[in-house]
């Protein structure tokens, strides 16, 4: 016995110094990994290139760096005011890329640009357009809007523009605005009901960089702060993907600090509970601690930055860890620790082997974030068993000193134990109609919704559609995708299917549709562009026939000869021209390097008024371009989220299947395996069932919540096997069955109380879950022998 | 000491009466007398001949077609000669076609267009506030043979459109006259194809 408890010095040495260096290592890792707060972690990693390029689109894409600002209160003439202010300060300033908000001075320098080079960018501009009737034509077309309030802007260009080729383009354009664009008042953009000024900025910086994106929010913020003379009943509101990332990361953040610290509170609380001393609470927080560390560094060095959401799940691996030093401290009182690693370590490892079951699951998910969070779990228990089993008898060879609360835990445990089999009847009906109510709701039981993982509210995602609508910009929602070698091809591509969408768009099919190949065409079409523009004399010889009696003689348009035959002398714009142009932040949005080399076009198709795009005649509309694809970036992740359901379910499959066969190996009977998992199956189904019963659908984080239950509660049904082969439970044994059940309860229902979607899916799921298959568990313990007596001798 | 009664009261009347005459600006009253007359009228259909004489071409340019309205808020503008053309707005919504492109838009997307479409759907549908809302209107003439000038109250569209002249014979419009801020200038003549639908 004394043997026991003796710890050589070099034991001691080595022991504590490959601990402290292991410590120190991981210690290293951790402060140098890069920490992300972001929402990629909701986002799947996708199968295929289509797939990639879609989340690529949705992570870092024109859409991830636009802020939606809207000005509203005080008057319309105040609102008008403020937006051109606030326009003018962001345009001044580095951090956006464009500003618009319906001003026509603040896009001055982008229609100059357009207007110089419109004979490369007209869709009008071919050979029989400079013929007589050609240019007759064209000229009736100016002529008929001039003299009205429309003609207003167009009067000024007639000497230069008298065919109406900036006209032809505005026109093309309009159709990639639902309804037009927003609603204007005086000079600027405002909602449909003109209660709201608008104005959209397009951040400079990538999507994926959050600090960047708050800087840019900030200085909208700023800008509008610092506006001399704004009337107070203004009111600025920012919204817009970039805001949800910064909120939600900033979310995550606040969240995980509080998780910590409520768990590290929690976990100090039940280990002065159990031993009523702090140098033991002090001690049986090293094997906590040091599994911390191990998972953080873990996943550093797995997957390069470690997300936020895996720390906060840290807490749950505070409520498994904690057991071991809680089996440990007590039971190595009653023989020292060489007697425990014999007696108590087993069953330890046992318990130790069912979670990591589990959690290994998760290592092979599709989601980032799950698959850190198996790894950290991995890392995690390994590094908090793994301290029990060799640190904790170096420091504490007899375990700990005291008896805190525990005599009451063990009569609490064992009331318990005497009360639950009157409940067989009843439970035994609970399982079998939570089985039941699962048949019937087989369909509805799965949610297949990725916004299930986000943890951007509602309400926001609602009030950005409305704005968007406002806008006239579909939430590019719908588009079509063509994959290229190199931009010529996919502008050629892009041509292509311009001239298909034009039919729909004609048929009303569709409202109209973005294209990149409308602001840069492809090298092709330029050339037959300016192969079009006749010499000075052709031109001025068609142009004296074509006005002829007419009402604008041909003397008057000198302008337009020399334009046409300055444009003729111009080389094609290639895309460094573009993309060095007051156009350039808007192709960038619709052409685009794809992840794995060459280039993406991207057309976003527009729904017609109050109606849906005809999906299948733009799909069939587009059957014929090679590589060409319509994609619905809402079923699309839907299909992809489905997809990873189903990994999912099968990876939990095997995990719970896992456990099942180490439950095998350690029990050696059938029987004793059955009386074993039913009470596991039970608290399964009882749970799932809430879950339908509430009509909550069940998400892959649901999923996992569940697996973690089978692991956990592996745990519980052991030791009630070995109450089955006649072993009387001694107080402390008692008690600290009863410490870890709470110790998982409580861990896991403070997830159950987080904000974020990701994190109280599980603790909702195994907080209940664990605590029915306790429930379940006991209800079938054979009447006990005789109360225990005092701590177990031997 | 009844009559006395009788004529003090007559005068209280006579006073109230010449006072609130004084009181209230008699254009206001004429405009929504006016209005009253053209809201009797619902749906029609008329034919029209324009001219608009554009600063810098040597003739003025010369269009005919036809106009429909139907109530509430349906107005089209069909253009035979030059050449074929159409415009259609119903309620927030612009259809045009010109030279077999056809182009949807929103009313309130070009400010100068919804006030134009104000001008012209409120004078038909005797819509005062309507008209209000973009314009001071002045009514001169009787009801017989009225007229309303329009002269617009945002500074944005007095930038383009200096004033719109409306010339009617009781319930029907019969000339359309357009002052751009420019100089240019329209006048369109109203030709009634139907007989105006009385109100019941």
């Amino acid at each position: 016995m004394k043997d026991d408890c003796t710890v050589s010095a070099a034991r001691r040495a080595v022991v504590l110094l490959v601990w402290l260096a292991a410590l120190a290592g991981a210690l290293a890792v951790a402060v140098r990994a890069t920490y992300t707060a972001d929402l990629s972690a909701f986002l799947p990693a996708a199968p295929d290139a289509q797939q990639r390029a879609l989340i690529q689109q949705l992570q870092s894409g024109s859409a991830s760096r636009t802020l939606l600002v809207a000005i509203e209160g005080g008057s319309a003439a105040a609102r008008a005011q403020a937006s051109i202010a606030l326009a003018a300060a962001l345009r001044a300033g580095p951090l956006f890329e464009q500003v618009a908000n319906g001003d026509d001075a603040g896009n001055a320098a982008m229609a100059e640009w357009v207007f110089g080079h419109r004979y490369l960018l007209s869709p009008a501009v071919t050979p029989q357009r400079y013929t007589e009737a050609g240019l007759r034509e064209a000229l009736d077309d100016t002529l008929s809007l001039l003299g009205t309030p429309a003609g207003a802007r167009l009067k000024p260009l007639l000497a230069r523009d008298p065919t109406g080729e900036a006209m032809r383009i505005a026109e093309a354009s309009l159709g990639s605005l639902a309804d037009g664009g927003p609603r204007r008042s005086g000079s600027v953009w405002t909602s449909r009901d003109g209660a709201r000024a608008l104005l959209v900025a397009l951040v400079r910086a990538d999507g994926a960089d959050l600090d960047a994106q708050q800087a840019a929010i900030a200085a909208v913020q700023r800008a509008y702060d610092a506006q001399p003379g704004r009337p107070r009943e203004l009111q600025l509101h920012i919204g817009g993907a970039p805001t949800y990332a910064v909120a939600s990361r900033a979310q995550i953040e606040a969240e995980v600090r509080w998780l910590s610290i409520a768990g590290t509170v929690l976990m100090g609380v039940l280990l002065v509970l159990a031993f009523g001393s702090l140098p033991a609470l002090a001690v049986a927080a090293l094997p906590v601690a040091s599994g911390v560390l191990a998972g953080i560094a873990a996943v550093a060095l797995g997957f390069g930055t470690v997300h936020g959401l895996t720390l906060g799940f840290g807490t749950t691996l505070i409520g498994e860890g904690v057991d071991y030093a809680i089996y440990y401290l007590i039971q190595a009182r009653s023989g020292g620790w060489r007697a425990w690693l014999r007696s108590g370590w087993p069953t330890v490892r046992l318990g130790l082997l069912t979670s990591l079951c589990g959690f290994a699951a998760l290592v092979f998910s599709g989601f980032p974030g799950l698959a850190q969070l198996g790894v950290f779990s991995l890392a995690g228990l390994l590094g908090a068993a793994a301290t029990t089993r060799w640190v904790l008898p170096v420091l504490r060879p007899e375990g700990a000193a005291g008896s805190g609360l525990r005599p009451q835990l063990a009569a609490a445990a064992l009331a318990l134990l005497r009360a639950m089999p009157r409940w067989r009847v009843a439970l035994t009906a609970l399982g079998l109609g939570a089985v039941a109510l699962i048949g019937a709701h087989r369909q509805g039981l799965w949610g297949a919704e990725l916004a299930s993982l986000s943890p951007v509210r509602p309400e926001l995602l609602a009030r950005d559609a409305a704005f968007r609508q406002d806008l006239g910009r579909g939430d590019a929602l719908t588009l079509v995708v063509v994959p290229a070698a190199d931009d010529e091809a996919a502008l050629a591509a892009a041509e292509a299917i311009g001239a298909r969408l034009d039919r729909l768009v004609a048929d009303g099919r569709i409202a109209g549709y973005d294209s990149p190949a409308r602001l840069l065409p492809s090298r092709a079409t330029q050339r037959a562009r300016l192969g079009a523009l006749p010499d000075a004399e052709t031109l001025q010889a068609a142009l004296a026939r074509a006005t002829a009696g007419g009402p604008l003689p041909a003397a008057r348009l000198q302008a337009f000869v020399d334009d046409v035959q300055t444009a003729r002398r111009t080389a094609p714009l290639a895309p460094a021209d573009l993309r060095a142009s007051p156009l350039g932040p808007l192709l960038a949005g619709l052409l685009v390097a794809s992840p794995e080399g060459g280039v993406s076009a991207l057309l976003p198709v527009h729904a017609p008024p109050g109606g849906a795009v005809d999906a299948p005649a733009v799909r069939a509309a587009v059957h014929g371009v090679p590589g060409a694809r319509w994609v619905e970036v809402g079923p699309e992740l839907s299909r992809l989220y489905r997809h990873y359901l189903r990994e999912a379910q099968l990876q939990a499959a095997l995990g719970a299947a896992a456990v099942l066969v180490l439950l095998a190996l350690a029990l050696r009977s059938a029987r004793r395996l059955a009386a074993a998992a039913l009470p596991l199956l039970g608290a399964v189904a009882i749970t799932a069932a809430a879950f339908a019963a509430f009509g909550v659908p069940l998400s892959i984080l649901h999923l996992v919540g569940l697996l973690l239950v089978v692991a956990v509660g592996s745990n519980y049904v052991l030791f009630f096997d070995g109450l089955h082969r006649g072993e009387a439970p001694d107080a402390d044994t008692l008690a600290s069955l009863l410490l870890a059940n709470l110790t998982t309860v409580l861990s896991f229902g403070l997830l159950g109380a987080s904000s974020i979607p990701a994190l109280s899916s599980i603790g909702r799921v195994v907080a209940p879950g664990a605590l029915l298959a306790l429930l379940i568990g006991a209800a079938w313990v054979p009447p006990l022998a005789r109360p225990p007596a005092g701590p177990r001798a031997a | 000491m009844r009559e006395h009664g009788h004529r003090a009261i007559a005068r209280v009347l006579l006073l109230a009466t010449v006072l609130l005459g004084t009181a209230a600006p008699a254009l206001a009253l004429e405009l929504t007398e006016l209005m009253k007359l053209l809201a009797q009228r619902g749906s029609g259909e008329a034919r029209y001949t324009e001219q608009r004489w554009v600063a810098g071409l040597e003739q003025p340019l010369r269009s005919t077609g036809t106009l429909s309205f139907q109530a509430p808020d349906r107005l089209a503008r069909t253009t035979e000669q030059p050449r074929a053309e159409t415009f259609v707005v119903e309620g927030n919504r612009v259809t045009m076609e010109r030279g077999g492109r056809k182009r949807q838009m929103m009313l309130d997307t070009v400010p100068e267009l919804a006030a134009f479409v104000a001008a012209l759907r409120g004078t038909l549908t005797g819509d005062t506030a309507s008209l209000q809302q973009y314009f001071q209107a002045t009514v001169a003439g009787t009801a017989a043979r009225w007229s309303i000038t329009l002269k617009p109250l945002e500074p944005q569209l007095a930038q383009v459109l200096r004033q719109v002249k409306l010339d009617g014979q009781r319930s029907e419009l019969r000339q359309l006259e357009l002052q751009l801020a420019d100089g240019d200038r329209s006048l369109m003549v109203i030709e009634p194809q139907t007989a105006p639908a009385k109100a019941p």
